[in-house]
């Protein structure tokens, strides 16, 4: 297999006596989604500094593109780009401006500006001060301007806190495009419905320890260890069965008569595992 | 394996990435242009550009209230220059220089900056620059406000010794950029050494302690360099330009210092 884009081997950071981070393993392959779900304080932003190399790690090993981590330098920050959650705009600048700067520093060609504000929604406001943008706008701008370079990867803190629910499909659904086009996306969220929709692998982060780790179907998947169904006959009636011999007899003999309108399994959200695994709710 | 145990002593601080180092890296022209032209044009916006309006309206209150008050019996304009343009270079030198890099950290935008390929040995120069050449330009303006009459050699050594002290100040300025948080915190903690570096040259002449440290002082440089082209004297000497020098170098070293610890932010 190629080599990850992504390695972490037991990460720990400490900040004065608390470790924040224990023992972290995870990796992202290329062209994938690697998502951080964890509560607030869970340690997500400082996994994300320090694989940025804003923070340095206490022990362990953390690799970007092959490059240690606290070796980042200009090279690395031009194959990358990094959302976080407190990332600015040159507010006094029009929008237009501010990807001009950026494409200048990232030795982008201006031309390609215009074409990513058409797609990002900005391109009629692509002259207005970009302390006049919406939240969302905002958020988008932030996005257009660390994915002007076409970084190899996408650092995400959080992408969609803050954002109203619509908003945010349309960031999931640029981010899905973004994968499509062969871009890694590294993101971090307490979102479990964003996460389930968006990463390929997910790591599951409480008190600075990955809890689980897989994909998320795998994930649940383990989880499920009582199989339940929810079942809507064609009279309207709504049945839950939790899997036994006779449950079973139950399914096959509404399957033989035909009167089955819907038939779910229940399996665990990433939530529920959450829960299950730590005692303690995502939000 | 341990990259751990490497920095402790800055474990508590959000360090800015490895490229605060201000190792021999190669500064790229592109991002240069780049970053001197952004923050060009800062000094434009309204929160900046009120220094050397002030500098160059001041100028002008001087020479007025000078000449009228001298009756044309000897010539004042040295006076209002002497004033407009120290009063210039440590306000748009010092104060700019600290509020714009207080700016960027306000915005969260250094930040991104320093992520997105800028290394610390650009993002310096690309600042400076700018505030040089607005102090510059702001400096001539006031020779042509308060009516000063140069020779071409003379223009030339006052150019040298304003770029010169106009550099100084904002290396000061950085250095004072590194301590701020925001604009306001930039105006607070910058206004004593205005003070300071203004008012020694100016108030040399009360006692033999403030006359001396003048003398060593790049300020006093200044306010010696004009009197002495008002009185047809060079207009400054070797001790003056190695002064000048050492001050230059030693406002980067004590930059470079503060830097190497926590980069732009503390
Ligand atoms: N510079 C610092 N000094 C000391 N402690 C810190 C520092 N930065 C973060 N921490 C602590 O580390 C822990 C993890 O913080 P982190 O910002 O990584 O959480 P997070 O998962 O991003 O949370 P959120 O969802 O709220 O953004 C928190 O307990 C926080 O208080
Ligand atoms: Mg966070």
């Amino acid at each position: 297999m190629n080599q990850p884009y992504i390695s972490i081997r037991h990460l720990s950071k400490k900040f004065s006596k608390d470790f924040v981070l224990k023992d972290v393993n995870a990796e992202l392959q290329k062209g994938e989604i690697l998502g951080f779900l964890g509560p607030s304080g869970a340690g997500k932003t400082t996994t994300i500094k320090i694989l940025t190399g804003q923070l340095r790690p206490t022990s362990g090993e953390a690799e970007v593109l092959g490059l240690p981590c606290n070796r980042i330098d200009e090279t690395i920050y031009e194959q990358i780009g990094i959302v976080t959650d407190v990332s600015g705009v040159y507010e006094r600048m029009s929008v237009y401006d501010n990807l001009k700067y950026f494409a200048r520093l990232l030795n982008v060609p201006l031309k390609e500006i215009d074409p990513l504000l058409k797609r990002i929604g900005l391109y009629e406001h692509r002259k207005k001060p970009a302390s006049r943008l919406s939240k969302g706008q905002t958020q988008r701008l932030i996005l257009a301007r660390a994915v002007l370079h076409e970084p190899k990867i996408l650092f995400l803190d959080e992408p969609t806190s803050g954002l109203d629910p619509s908003t945010a499909l349309e960031v999931h659904k640029m981010l899905l495009e973004l994968k499509n086009e062969g871009m890694s996306i590294f993101l971090t969220t307490h979102n479990m419905e964003e996460a389930t929709k968006l990463c390929d692998h997910v790591a599951l982060l409480n008190e600075g320890v990955i809890v689980e780790y897989g994909t998320p179907q795998e994930i649940c998947l383990k989880y499920n260890k009582v199989k339940k169904y929810k079942v809507q006959l064609t009279d309207g009636t709504k049945h839950f069965l939790v899997q036994s011999p006779e449950a079973s007899d139950q399914i096959a003999q509404w399957l033989c008569s035909g009167i089955i309108e819907t038939i779910h399994s229940c399996e665990p959200t990433l939530e529920t595992v959450f829960l299950e695994v730590t005692g303690r709710e995502l939000q | 394996m341990k990259a751990s145990e490497r920095n402790p002593a800055s474990e508590n601080t959000v360090n800015i990435p490895d490229t605060r180092v201000l190792r021999l890296r190669p500064v790229h022209l592109r991002k240069l242009a780049a970053i001197a032209e952004v923050k060009g044009k800062v000094l434009f916006s309204k929160n900046f550009i009120i220094m050397p309006a002030f500098s160059l309206g001041f100028t002008l209150l001087m020479k007025v209230i000078y000449g009228a008050a001298a009756q044309g019996e000897f010539n004042t304009n040295v006076y209002a220059l002497t004033l407009g343009v120290l009063m210039n270079i440590c306000m748009e030198g010092v104060y700019c220089t600290a509020a714009a890099l207080a700016e960027e950290k306000e915005k969260n935008t250094l930040r991104t900056l320093m992520t997105s390929s800028v290394n610390g040995l650009e993002f310096f120069i690309g600042s400076l620059i700018p505030v040089v050449l607005m102090s510059t330009v702001v400096n001539v303006l006031c020779i042509f406000i308060a009516g000063f009459d140069m020779g071409i050699l003379q223009w030339a050594a006052f150019l040298a010794v304003t770029v010169a002290c106009s550099a100084i100040s904002a290396v000061i300025g950085m250095i004072f950029g590194i301590y701020t948080k925001t604009q306001v915190s930039a105006g607070t903690i910058t206004t004593p050494a205005l003070l300071i570096l203004m008012m020694i040259p100016l108030f040399r002449g009360f006692n033999d302690t403030l006359e001396m440290i003048s003398e060593f002082l790049f300020t006093g440089i200044i306010y010696n360099a004009i009197s002495n082209i008002n009185s047809s004297l060079p207009v400054t000497d070797v001790k003056g330009i190695i002064i000048l020098a050492a001050e230059f170098i030693l406002s980067v070293i004590v930059f470079l210092a503060l830097y190497r610890k926590n980069g732009f932010e503390r």
